[in-house]
């Protein structure tokens, strides 16, 4: 039986988070996430061609989608930047546009309690809108945590590399894409294919009506308040209508 | 300041509070109790912020200017791929209808 004293360094390093791996897992979350990944990647594409047209450098370009890994952040910045806006307006604009990751770590984070740090900061990178749609009705059904987080980060990990692979396409062909075909509509289309699924309980849809009047009244506001407002507006609704008590149910 | 150093200053800090924001409670909150009413509140983010990200983009042609008739053909897009969402549930088909009815509808009614 090896004894610690006998393991390399490399293996001690790794063996609490190898107690939470498990490679089938990991597979099933790649491919599973296949279907979302392809549409990602006109997307990224955009976010490629955006980021060029706002003068940054192909390696900035490329920075951005490794570092910010957030298609809507991205886009904003670009277009701020393009816009000449001030630092501290595109950090703003930014910030407002991810606060909804706040809830997708807060609805993980009682999942993730036993796992090893690492694990923890590594899922936390990964946190995009489609890695947490994908995979948080598992975590909630499942105590397999080591199978569960694998299949987080083995999705997680495809939307990454696929997101990478997109802008650097992006920065290639962005100047021969034709602006009648219109691409860049695909960032509202990615977004409504989150969005539609949500809208199916009272709750929401009021949340849906309100932000969305929200939304178009206060379009006019600088440094995009808007979102700040229109959001802030919608939440508000839904935690109203939540205190509102359901009809009672029809008896079949 | 130069472009590129706002670029690359945009790049560091916006990755930061972005991770910030995803590790958050994963990472700081793991072991507290959350109050009823940031969870209430936190359930509806995500639909406060996509519909406030998505509708402008659909609705607005322009600054304060609203489209709801049938000139306005990524409504019309939006709306078959909304439905096509809300159903099927999947991103690849979303936008294949999305795009479809927006090209066919510049092609046909345009």
């Amino acid at each position: 039986m090896q004894t610690k004293g006998s393991l390399s360094r490399r293996a001690l390093f790794f063996m609490p988070m190898r107690a939470h791996f498990s490679r089938t897992a990991f597979a099933d979350g790649a491919r599973e996430m296949v279907p979302a990944t392809i549409g990602i990647v006109p997307f990224g594409i955009v976010c490629g061609v955006a980021a060029i047209a706002a003068g940054a450098s192909p390696v900035a370009a490329v920075g951005m989608s490794m570092i910010i890994f957030s298609g809507a952040a991205q886009i904003i910045a670009c277009q701020l930047l393009a816009a000449d806006a001030p630092l501290a307006v595109i950090v703003l604009s930014c910030f407002v546009i991810g606060l909804r990751f706040l809830m997708y770590s807060a609805a993980l984070a009682p999942h993730l309690r036993s796992l090893d740090p690492r694990w923890r900061n590594l899922i936390a990178f990964l946190l995009t809108d489609q890695a947490f749609a994908s995979t948080i009705q598992r975590f909630r059904e499942s105590d397999d945590l080591a199978g569960n987080a694998s299949y987080f980060v083995g999705g997680g990990a495809l939307l990454w590399l696929a997101w990478q692979v997109a802008t650097v396409v992006g920065i290639l062909i962005g100047a021969i894409i034709p602006a009648a075909w219109q691409l860049e509509f695909v960032v509202p289309l990615c977004f409504l294919g989150l969005l539609a699924p949500l809208l199916r309980d009272r709750s929401t849809l009021v949340v849906f009506a309100t932000s969305a009047i929200a939304a178009v009244a206060f379009d006019a506001m600088p440094m995009r308040l808007s979102l700040i407002c229109a959001g802030l507006l919608g939440i508000a609704a839904g935690v109203l209508a939540d205190r509102v008590p359901p009809k009672r149910t029809r008896v079949r | 300041m130069s472009k590129p150093l706002v670029i690359w200053l945009v790049i560091v800090v916006v990755g930061i509070l972005n991770y910030a924001a995803r590790l958050s409670f994963i990472a700081f909150f793991a072991r507290r109790e959350m109050p009823p009413l940031l969870a209430h509140a936190l359930r509806h983010v995500p639909a406060a912020m996509l519909t406030a990200i998505v509708v402008p983009a659909i609705v607005l042609a322009g600054p304060g200017t609203l489209a709801l008739d049938t000139g306005n053909h990524k409504l019309l897009a939006a709306l078959v791929a909304g439905v096509i969402a809300w159903r099927w549930r999947s991103p690849v088909l979303t936008i294949v209808v999305g795009m479809s009815v927006l090209w066919l509808a510049d092609y046909l009614l345009a």
